[in-house]
């Protein structure tokens, strides 16, 4: 929202005292985030009231003219002019020679032969205005010569408010209701607004609601003999620096309102006026609105009628057939407060937000409504003297919204403060915003204006933050919590993932990245897979929730192969299971194809490794059955720790793989981490250790068309008490090479001993159909 | 003869350099202090001298021939300690390492810094029902607070959940009070992607609960966690804001760190940077999770750890943090 700070001053006693570019940093940490403080008009200077005493046709252009114009010197200044609007007795604006606009200055200059002598200026030449059909048409009374800026508040600061941070004030959607939040935080004071009483000796209106609920009141004035319809130039530009364009006196008049109270109006041409009824609309029924778009209607959207007639959008947007028109002579003027909700959701439905629908939305005070139309008839009365009020300002107000009462506690607002504050400091800083504290001994009676009170202060903690805020933030000491003795871990679940992601990026050189909780439309695309699961509402791609971790890193892989052949990433991540959420932890290797096998068991030891290490506790690895198309079936491992599933080793299939990038194998582990946070770290216990020396025995075998698990179980029928260990040392084509440690808790163990066992595990070996090498 | 036995320690010294085995040493040995050796021939010279040049050379014979033995034991010494290279020393191979995600860094260093002020970390679900994610949190179906938050809604009727500030009812709910809880997390919003803009980024929660907490303890946290975050004294200025869930509620600045406080594009020329958002927790929220407002109250505030990170880090396109990219995240090293 753009805010003038020449308006603000005006609703300041001694604004003058206030640094109004600096304002905005206390406003800031007072009230609402500022996002840019811009100072205007200062581009041109001068820019004098000129009249032109004498106007030619330029000899030598179809459009220019020769003029002879009054600025206030001794003699007439010539000036050519290509405007349309040049006419003997206009006062328009004039830069002399010497002036300067946009930093150039103006210099005396033929103009296809004749010599100009300085400029007339357009409104939007001047930046006051987009208006570029003309030269300004100044006063008749202002005297020529005068520095246009003596006339017209040409200079002021812009500054733009943050929308957002505005949502919860209802009452800051407006120049006063700014003007009164610097006024008390600078501790000025706020001058009331004028306003035109209205006697009430005549008629109402017919004007009914039909749904009090969603229209809390609604003020209805009828004004006629309104002549003069032009807006002063001084309201023109107010309106243009702050992002709106002048219309009509009467149309910028309930802008005007809007911007300076907040107070969203709407006038209509009292001709078309038969008798006003605010109700909801019919399903289905079409209406169109001034920006001449059909809109269709639903049940909840609230309607203006007009003699049953819809006649426009409630809070959001008039019809084309209630506009002002030029001979428009006599206004029905309507100012209304409508439920915020409804007004909402009809915006959002119609896809139409307004500058009234923005305010109605924050819930604004229905007491302002006759307020408006009184201080609008107070400007229009400056323009129209004659102006004839022809109803009573017709007041429907089903329920009045009332003062709010709310009790603050003294011990309640120093616990919040950490500090007592004196009693009339709270009452000061509550009443510079418009409260009434009343102090009593344990609490503070306080009445909320209705213009804060319509959501925004509610309980004792809201009257806390405006304490809080006004006190200045700035001005609370740092206080460390106080620390209990025993700080009790709820859950270990954050540590548990930092330790193991640790551990993969520094032992395993892995790296962790971050995905989406998504499958991507375009990875699954690439690999030519369709996936189902929980959708994303109203998008059309990347709009399934994975339920494989694995797969939905696949587009890191691809993307990685372009620079990496060999890689390991990793992540802990969601996927979705039984519609629940499901935490697992996935590890990708991708590597060159004929590196398949140290690979796959490089997986497994790496998964052994983290339950030895990180849970002591022992993996085994269990033929998968259930195995997702995308994987191969044959390598598909389940695995195991203490006979439950608690994590799968994959192989991506061939055909897949070779999708992602030519002659590479992709193995994954994931472990279901819900499962490996609840599974608690076995004990390490001490183990003795026998006091005699051990001997260790190597013996390569040589496999046929086994594998390994074939020689281990071999290996597992030979018994023999001597056995401490047995290991796999190396393996080299289909050799395999075994340590076997030997000992005793009780003896050296003796070359006889050895000979035998010896002799006895190459017998068993042999007989196992293998061949051995000593 | 001074010249001689010079030259003898000279060569000797070269030799040994060259020596990488014992054997070697050994024969060098040999050559230069066995019985054959140049300076044992000197040696026998010596008696048939004038008592002048006994007198002149003796001791400096004698003392060459000490420390040519002394040169050859040390070598021979200092190879059995392996004390010389016997190999080439000078190889320096490439380290390689994995990375963790900038965001793990960065959760690790605040999740730290607040667990010494007592703070645990929990967790909650990042698929959530609407009733933790806004109803519990005092934000109404029809509230203007869900029009801010671009929800990704599911078919389910669940959602992604907008922001960490879901856990805090659940955390009252499960473990009560007194509470002292942070909580990192992957929140979702339905936005485009650009250098600035994530659909999918990292928050962290947390909040206090408790008898008699007030806005300094609320400071206090903040200033202590800041300063262990940046090592320094950062700049901080507390604003109004608002918030559903928190009453009264703030906003807090940190000065920009990318240009100072000078105004960059990445602070829109304020030089302020908005980090942690929170509030003293409103009396609805503690009774949705089941805390009795007239004995507790407490604090909350969320932070942006994508954009500490970013800012940290000096990453400066938020896209890079989802790409998977190893290029970008192996500069992640652990420390």
């Amino acid at each position: 929202m753009l805010i003038s700070c020449n308006k603000l001053k005006t609703h300041i006693k001694d604004s003058k005292s206030i640094d109004w570019l600096k304002v905005w940093d206390t406003f800031t940490i007072r009230t609402a985030e500022v996002e840019s403080v811009k100072e205007v008009g200062n581009t041109f200077d001068g820019v004098v009231v000129a009249e032109i005493k004498e106007c030619v046709e330029h000899p030598d252009s179809d459009h220019m003219h020769v003029l002879q114009v009054d600025a206030g010197e001794k003699e007439l200044v010539q000036v050519v002019c290509g405007a349309p609007n040049v006419r003997v007795g206009l006062k328009t604006a004039f830069i002399k020679v010497g002036g300067h606009i946009d930093n150039i200055e103006i210099t005396a200059r033929p103009l296809r032969g004749v010599v100009s002598n300085g400029m007339c200026c357009s409104g939007k030449e001047l930046g006051i205005s987009d208006d570029h059909s003309g030269i300004l048409e100044l006063p008749n009374d202002w005297e020529n010569g005068r520095d246009i800026k003596k006339y017209l508040p040409i200079e002021d600061i812009i500054v733009e408010i943050d929308n957002k941070s505005l949502t919860n004030r209802p009452d800051l959607w407006g120049h006063y209701g700014i003007a009164r939040e610097i006024a008390a935080i600078t501790d000025h004071e706020l001058i009331p607004l004028p306003i035109e009483e209205v006697k009430n000796d005549q008629k109402d209106l017919a004007i009914t609601i039909k749904n009090p609920d969603l229209c809390y009141r609604y003020c209805g004035l009828k004004i006629e003999n309104i002549q003069n319809n032009h807006t002063p130039l001084d309201m023109q530009i107010f309106l243009y620096y702050v992002g709106m364009r002048s219309i009509s006196l009467l149309v910028d008049l309930t802008n005007y309102l809007m911007l300076e109270l907040g107070q969203p109006m709407h006038a209509f041409d009292a001709r078309v006026v038969k008798s006003i009824e605010v109700d909801t609309a019919k399903d289905g029924d079409t209406y169109t609105t001034l920006d001449g778009v059909e809109r269709t209607l639903n049940k909840d959207t609230l309607m203006i009628k007009n003699g049953a007639k819809y006649f426009g959008i409630a809070g959001v947007m008039g019809g084309l057939d209630s506009e002002i028109l030029p001979d428009t002579t006599s206004v029905f003027l309507e100012s209304a407060t409508f439920n915020a909700g409804s007004i909402r959701k009809t915006a959002v439905a119609l896809g139409l937000r307004t500058e009234a629908s923005a305010r109605y939305e924050k819930s604004l005070d229905p007491n302002m409504t006759d307020v408006a139309l009184k201080r609008l008839l107070y400007l229009l009365k400056i323009e129209n003297p004659n102006l004839v009020i022809a109803s009573n300002l017709t007041d429907v107000y089903p329920t009045k919204l009332e003062a709010g009462h709310i009790t603050l506690h003294k011990d309640v607002l120093a616990t919040y403060m950490g500090r007592t504050l004196a009693d009339d400091i709270v009452k000061n800083l509550l009443e510079k915003l418009g409260f009434t504290v009343e102090i009593k001994k344990d609490v503070y009676e306080v009445t909320v204006p209705t213009y804060r009170h319509t959501k925004d202060v509610a309980i004792e903690q809201d009257l806390i933050e405006e304490i809080a805020r006004l006190y200045g933030f700035e001005n609370f000491e740092a206080k460390p919590l106080k620390l209990e003795l025993t700080i009790k871990e709820h859950e270990n679940v954050w540590s548990q993932e930092y330790e193991i992601k640790h551990l993969l990026a520094t032992k395993y050189d892995m790296h962790e990245v971050h995905s989406y909780i998504w499958y991507e439309t375009s990875m699954l695309k690439e690999l030519d897979l369709e996936k189902d699961g929980i959708k994303l509402l109203g998008k059309q791609e990347n709009n399934i929730l994975r339920d494989d971790l694995s797969l939905s890193l696949m587009n890191f892989v691809s993307r990685n192969l372009k620079n990496y052949h060999a890689f390991k990433i990793f992540e802990i991540g969601t996927i979705f299971k039984n519609d629940d959420n499901k935490r697992v932890l996935s590890i990708i290797w991708a590597d060159d194809e004929k590196n398949t096998e140290r690979v796959y068991n490089e997986a497994k030891s790496v998964t052994q490794y983290l339950f030895k290490i990180l849970k002591n506790a022992d993996v085994s690895f269990m033929i998968n059955k259930d195995v997702a198309t995308y994987y191969e079936k044959a390598l598909s491992k389940n695995i195991l720790v203490n006979d439950n599933a608690i994590g799968k080793l994959d192989v991506l299939a061939q055909k897949y793989t070779n999708k992602l990038g030519k002659k590479n194998v992709i193995v994954t582990v994931q472990i279901d981490f819900d499962k490996y946070v609840a599974l608690a770290k076995k004990d390490l216990l001490a183990q003795e250790v026998s006091k005699y020396p051990v001997v260790a025995l190597d013996y390569t075998i040589i496999l046929k068309d086994n594998k390994y698990q074939d020689l281990v179980d071999i290996l597992d029928s030979f018994k023999s008490k001597l056995i401490l260990k047995q290991q796999l040392v190396g393996t080299y084509e289909n050799k395999y090479t075994i340590r076997y440690t030997l000992g005793s808790d009780t003896r050296t163990l003796e070359q006889k001993e050895l000979q035998t066992f010896k002799e006895r595990f190459i017998a068993h070996i042999k007989d196992n159909g293998l061949d051995i090498i000593e | 003869m001074e010249q001689e036995l010079n030259l003898l320690k000279e060569n000797l010294a070269m030799e040994l350099k060259n020596c990488h085995k014992e054997a070697d040493v050994l024969n060098v040995k040999s050559k230069y202090v066995g019985k054959k050796s140049r300076i044992s021939e000197i040696m026998a010279t010596l008696k048939d001298m004038s008592s002048d040049d006994k007198r002149k050379y003796g001791s400096l014979i004698n003392n060459t021939k000490k420390e040519l033995e002394t040169m050859v034991n040390d070598y021979l010494d200092n190879l059995a300690s392996g004390s010389v290279a016997t190999f080439d020393d000078t190889i320096m191979y490439d380290v390689t390492s994995g990375s963790l995600h900038p965001v793990t860094i960065i959760a690790k260093e605040v999740t730290d810094a607040l667990k010494k002020m007592g703070f645990t970390i929990v967790s909650g679900p990042e698929m959530d029902s609407e009733f933790y994610n806004f109803e519990a949190l005092n934000i109404p179906k029809d509230h203007p607070a869900r029009d801010m938050q671009d929800t990704y809604y599911l078919d389910n009727g669940k959602l992604l959940r907008t922001h960490t500030s879901g856990v805090q009812v659940r955390a009252m709910e499960k473990y009560g009070a007194p509470l002292r809880i942070c909580v990192p997390g992957r929140v979702f919003r339905n936005e485009d992607l650009d250098a600035s803009h994530e659909n999918t980024f990292f928050q962290l929660e947390g909040m206090v609960i408790d008898k008699n907490i007030s806005i300094e303890n609320l400071v206090g946290v903040m200033q202590e966690l800041l300063r262990e975050v940046f090592k320094s004294d950062v700049k901080v200025r507390l604003r109004p804001g608002f918030f559903p869930f928190t009453e009264p509620s703030y906003e807090l600045d940190c000065s920009c760190l990318i240009c100072g406080g000078k105004g960059c594009p990445t602070c829109k020329n304020s030089g302020w940077i908005e980090l942690i958002p929170g509030g003293m927790v409103h009396p609805n929220v503690l009774r949705a999770g089941g805390i009795d407002p007239e004995i507790y109250n407490g604090f909350a505030f969320g932070l942006g750890l994508t954009r500490l990170a970013m800012m940290k880090y000096k990453i400066n396109d938020i896209r890079v943090l989802n790409s998977g990219d190893i290029r970008y995240l192996e500069n992640f090293k652990i420390d």
